[in-house]
Parts: structure tokens; sequence; C-alpha cells
């Protein structure tokens, strides 16, 4: 009879005792969280590449910082790994971009907002700076500001500010540190608005393969066409292919570009459908657009990001 | 805390996802949840273009609502004589293409796709919380998963019988004049409100995963409804639990990793089952010939 019990306990019950084991496994190891410091360094952690940089710029050896989206990936196709749960939840301060850039992770940094600051390094910039999605329908903003390096700029204001109020002691070293960034930021922006303008004004119109430009069109005088929208999720269609293709070939423009994070395919429909209408377009290079180069490389630095960019456009549309 | 929250919503996911999905499987239906997960595009969008905004709250009722109709359009062209599979496969391929169609047409300059404005993601729902007066009451996931499962368990045990004879032989159910179509209707409505409430807590790939895989399993393991239920909400739970530890050892995407053990699982019922699996059927048959070969001389 016992006998009889147990098999059959052993037989029908067998997913249910695994459940709970494996229930009393995960509360046992709750208890032991890992990751101490040792050292009173400041935890950032950061999404885009562009932030970490900047959070290193202005921390210096002052803060540890850990980004959540590697170079080379497309923040609005990012998916977070068990890892990234710890470099949250163990950071003193989170930076992020802001205005949507991070999909429905923006959500969730607003409500962590009341234990930890979570910071938007957008926060500063006023509506009047921002550019709408589209003039017709637009309710949202563009989320690509750091093209715009005086953009960029008041993000490195804000991240000073913010580790300066969570570390008063070395208030004056993160100043220092950023009034010397700002400085180098301020410079770049001049050499781009000469570089660009160095480009013959006919000549000067940006394609490529998503709309996250839009900001360095406006601040350097070039015009930029984009295939895809905002999101690099959504497809061109037949007819914006073909428009664009027709305003190519009327005004012989030479090379077009095609971006680190997104897929070339649409751009290279363009550059066949101008061939058949007898206009040679080429490839101008490769621009860092939502994510920067390998850690390590000049291209892996947000002021060696935008030189790459801005070499590249200039050297193919003079 | 963290670890927690999210082993308690992968098994809430778990639980609520195998609960209707035993029933999917079992009516051949199982690809819906997909199906759902492409076709609230154009709900979405829509409620985009009303409300005007991305927040969670107009996009989950634009999905809720799209999520019915792709239920019960695939529930009457059944009905009305197509294949299960084909009556999915229209009903979902059309609703997204009108959805997509929208999006070009209407808002090609916002950032809209499901993955951005609807998906959530389960290693975020211990800062997902809600608080109502003041009181936090924890992650919002457990909140909209948990009432998913509650009204699943209540629908469900109260109309098991009905539920049951529906499911394996509807001819027979209506001969003794229970109302078919009222319960493939209340089941599909079941399905909707289940896997809508659990993207927008976990994701696709979990929810997709969960009202598939375990009760798939399960099917191996039992023929009999009650247990496979049981069963598979049990398998469900083991595969998230298992799936998250996966996750923090190979620092990889934690939905992706319970799902990964989940299909783990399957293999495992699919070879050793003791009535279905490969290696013992294999076994018996090869004892038999020997038996055969003892006869013979």
């Amino acid at each position: 009879m016992l006998y009889r019990l147990a098999r059959r306990l052993r037989f029908s019950r067998m997913p249910l005792v695994l459940a709970a084991a494996g229930i009393a496994a995960a509360l046992t190891a709750c208890g032991s969280s890992t990751f101490e410091s040792a050292d009173d360094k400041i935890k950032v952690t950061t999404t885009i590449g562009m932030i970490t940089d900047v959070v290193n710029e202005i921390g210096g050896d002052r803060v540890a910082v850990e980004g959540l989206m590697k170079s080379n990936v497309d923040p609005h196709l990012y998916k977070a790994s068990q890892g990234d749960i710890k470099k949250l939840d163990h950071a003193d301060v989170i930076f992020y971009n802001g205005l949507h850039l991070e999909g429905k992770m923006v959500e969730i940094f607003e409500r962590m907002a009341g234990k930890k600051p979570t910071v938007a390094v957008s926060r500063n910039l006023a509506d009047d700076r921002l550019r709408l999605g589209d003039p017709a329908q637009g309710t949202e903003h563009d989320p690509h500001i750091w093209f715009d390096v005086r953009n960029w700029m008041s993000a490195a204001e804000v991240i000073r500010d913010t580790l300066a109020e969570r570390d008063p002691a070395h208030a004056q070293s993160y100043r220092d540190r950023a009034d010397a960034y700002l400085e180098k930021l301020a410079q770049l922006h001049e050499e781009v608005r000469e570089q660009i303008a160095s480009i013959p004004e006919s000549g000067r119109v940006l394609v490529t393969a998503h709309d996250a430009f839009g900001y360095f069109g406006d601040a350097y005088g070039i015009k930029v066409m984009g295939l895809q929208g905002i999101s690099t999720a959504s497809e061109a269609g037949t007819k914006d292919v073909a428009d664009l293709r027709d305003y190519l070939v009327e005004n012989r423009i030479k090379a077009v570009f095609i971006e680190s994070s997104v897929p070339r395919k649409a751009i290279d429909a363009v550059i066949q459908g101008a061939k058949a209408k007898g206009h040679d377009l080429v490839i101008g290079g490769e621009l860092f657009s939502d994510a920067m180069g390998a850690e390590g490389t000049e291209e892996g630095t947000y002021v060696g990001m935008v030189r790459h960019n801005v070499r590249t456009i200039v050297e193919a549309l003079r | 805390m963290t670890t927690l929250w999210i082993l308690l919503t992968g098994m809430l996911v778990a639980a609520s996802c195998s609960l209707v999905g035993c029933f999917l499987v079992l009516r051949k239906m199982a690809m819906i949840g997909d199906a759902i997960s492409h076709s609230v595009l154009p709900g979405i969008v829509i409620a985009f273009l009303v409300s005007g905004s991305r927040d969670s709250l107009p996009m989950l009722l634009g999905a809720a609502a799209i999520g019915l109709v792709t239920v019960f359009l695939i529930q009457l062209f059944h009905q009305g004589g197509v294949q299960s599979d084909a009556a999915i496969g229209v009903v979902f391929t059309a609703l997204f293409s009108v959805g997509i169609v929208l999006v070009s047409a209407y808002t090609q300059h916002i950032d809209l796709d499901l993955d951005c404005v609807l998906y959530g993601e389960i290693a975020y729902v211990s800062w997902n919380t809600i608080e109502i007066a003041g009181i936090a009451l924890g992650p919002k996931a457990v909140w909209g998963v948990g009432i998913a499962l509650l009204l699943g368990v209540l629908c469900i045990s109260l109309f098991y019988k009905q539920f049951k004879l529906c499911a394996f032989d509807p001819a027979l159910a209506a001969a003794i004049g229970i109302p078919v179509a009222l319960f493939h209707y209340l089941l599909m409505s079941l399905v909707s409100i289940t896997t809508v409430a659990s993207f927008e807590s976990v994701g696709a790939i979990l929810v997709v995963g969960m009202l598939v895989v375990p009760p798939s399993t399960a099917y191996l393991l039992t023929e009999r409804l009650g247990r496979m239920i049981v069963y598979s909400i049990a398998l469900g739970c083991v595969s998230a639990v298992a799936g998250y530890y996966a996750a923090s050892l190979l620092d990889a995407s934690i939905a992706g990793c319970m799902i990964g053990v989940a299909g783990a699982l399957f293999v495992l019922a699919l070879l050793f089952s003791p009535s279905h699996g490969v290696v013992w059927r294999r076994w018996r048959q090869r004892r038999l010939a020997e038996a055969h070969r003892l006869e013979a001389h």
C-alpha cells in the first residue's frame, strides 16, 4: 500500500516536486547577493555608448561606468540580459538619453527615479531645441540629439551637475574635467561647421538609411534625407525609394551613406535605381548613427565618432 | 528582491499560459499566441492616433481590443470551414498588414514598433511598480498576469466539463446541448486576455513559448486532461526557475533562457516519456523482436 502510494507520487507528482525544489532553490539563492565593491567609486550605469564616454570623461577615476548597450548595437533592438539587471540594481546613478530612444525602458527609468537618481541627459534641452519627428503630425521629438554637438554639450552639463550633486566632496574635480571636455566639444562644433561648409552648396545633401541625422543637418546646414522613418524597425516604402532616386539623379548627388547599425539593403536599391537612370552613385562610407565604434578605437569615443562621420561625409561629397 | 519578483512573474506567466495552452494544443491552435503577437499592431497604431501618446495604457487597450478581434475572426473562419492553421494564418497576416500600412501612411516618423511600445521585458518587472494612494503594491506585471491567471482558473474550473468535451469531441458536446460555439469564444477570449496582459509585462517570446511548449511536453507524458494541465503548469514553472538561473550563468536574455529550458524538457520527454518516448519504444520493439526470434527457435 505504502509502496503503491510512493510509486504513484513519484510518477504523477514529479513535476510538482521539481517545481517546489526550484522555488526553494530560488529563495535560498536570493539571500546571497554578490557584487560588493571595496572602493568608494560612484557606480554609474548608462544606456548608449555616447553617454558612457561622456561620463568617463567627466567622472575620470572617481566613477565606475558600465554601459548596457555594446558598440554596434542598435538601441531600438537592444535586449536586456540577466547581468544588466545587476548593473541597474547596483548603480548609484543611471544616465539615459530619453525622448523614447530607449523605448519602454524610459518608463522604467522614470519609475525608478523615486529610489535612485535616473537622469535623462536630454532633460535640459528646451522644446525649441528639439526637432519634431514630423511637423505634420509631430507629437514626438526626434531622440538622436547627439549629432548637434551643442546638444551633447548640454548633456555633458547634465552629467557634470548630477555627479557633483551626488559626490559633493569631489565636485570641483568634476567641474574642472567637465570644463576641459566642454572646451573640446566647442572646438569640435566649430570644426564640424567649417568642414561641412567646405562642401559646395549644391552638393550638401546627406542620404542615409534612417532618420538619425536631423539635428546634424539643422546645426551644420546640410540637407538630410533618410529612407526609413525614425525607427530602424519600420521599412522603406517603394515610393520612398523611387522619390529618393529621382531626387539624387536630378541633383547629381555624388554619394550616399550606410550606417554601422542599420542594414544597407534599401540604400543598395537606391544605388541600383540611379545606375539604371544613368547616374553613377557611390557609397560614401559607413557612418556611425545610433551606436559608436568598438571600444578602444578612435571611433569608440563620442568625439572620434563625430570626426569619423564628418571626415567620411566631406571626402565623399566634396 | 529583484530575483524573487522575476521568478514570481515568470511562474505566473508560465501557469496562466500553460493553462489555456493545453486547450489550444488539443484544438490544434497552438500558434494562436504568435498570431496575436503580430496582429495587435493595428491596435497600437490606432490607439496612438486616437490618444496621441505612447503611454502603456492606451497601447494596452488598443492591443487588447485587436487581440479579441483576432481570436473572434479566427474562430469565425474556423467554424465557417477553414482549417484552423489556415484561419490563424489568414487573420494574423491580414491584421498585421493593416498595421504596417497604417504605420507607413500615418506614423512613419514616430517610433511605433511593437518591441518598443508594447512588449515588456521580464528583466525590468521589479522596477515597474504600481502604487495606489501612496501604498506600494509591488510590480505591475505580477498584478496584470496574476489577474489573468485568476480569471483563467476561475473560468476553466467553473466550466471544466464543458471545456473538456468541447476540446475533445465538439460534435458530442453539441449533441448533448452544450453551446459549443459559446465555449470556444470564451476560451479564445481567455487566450487573448492572457497573452496581451503578458506581452505588456514580459514580452512576446516568453508568452508564445509558454503557450505551446509546456502543454506539448505534458501531452507526451499523459493523455488525461486534468493531469496534462497540472503537468504543464509545473513544467512551465520549472522552466521559468531553471531558465532564470541559466540566464544568470550565461549572462543572457532571461525570457530566451526560460523558453530554452522548456524546449530542453520537451526533448527529454520526447525521448524518455514512459508512453510516447522514442527510446522506450525502440527498446520495447527490440524486446518484442527478440521474443519472436526465441519463439521461432
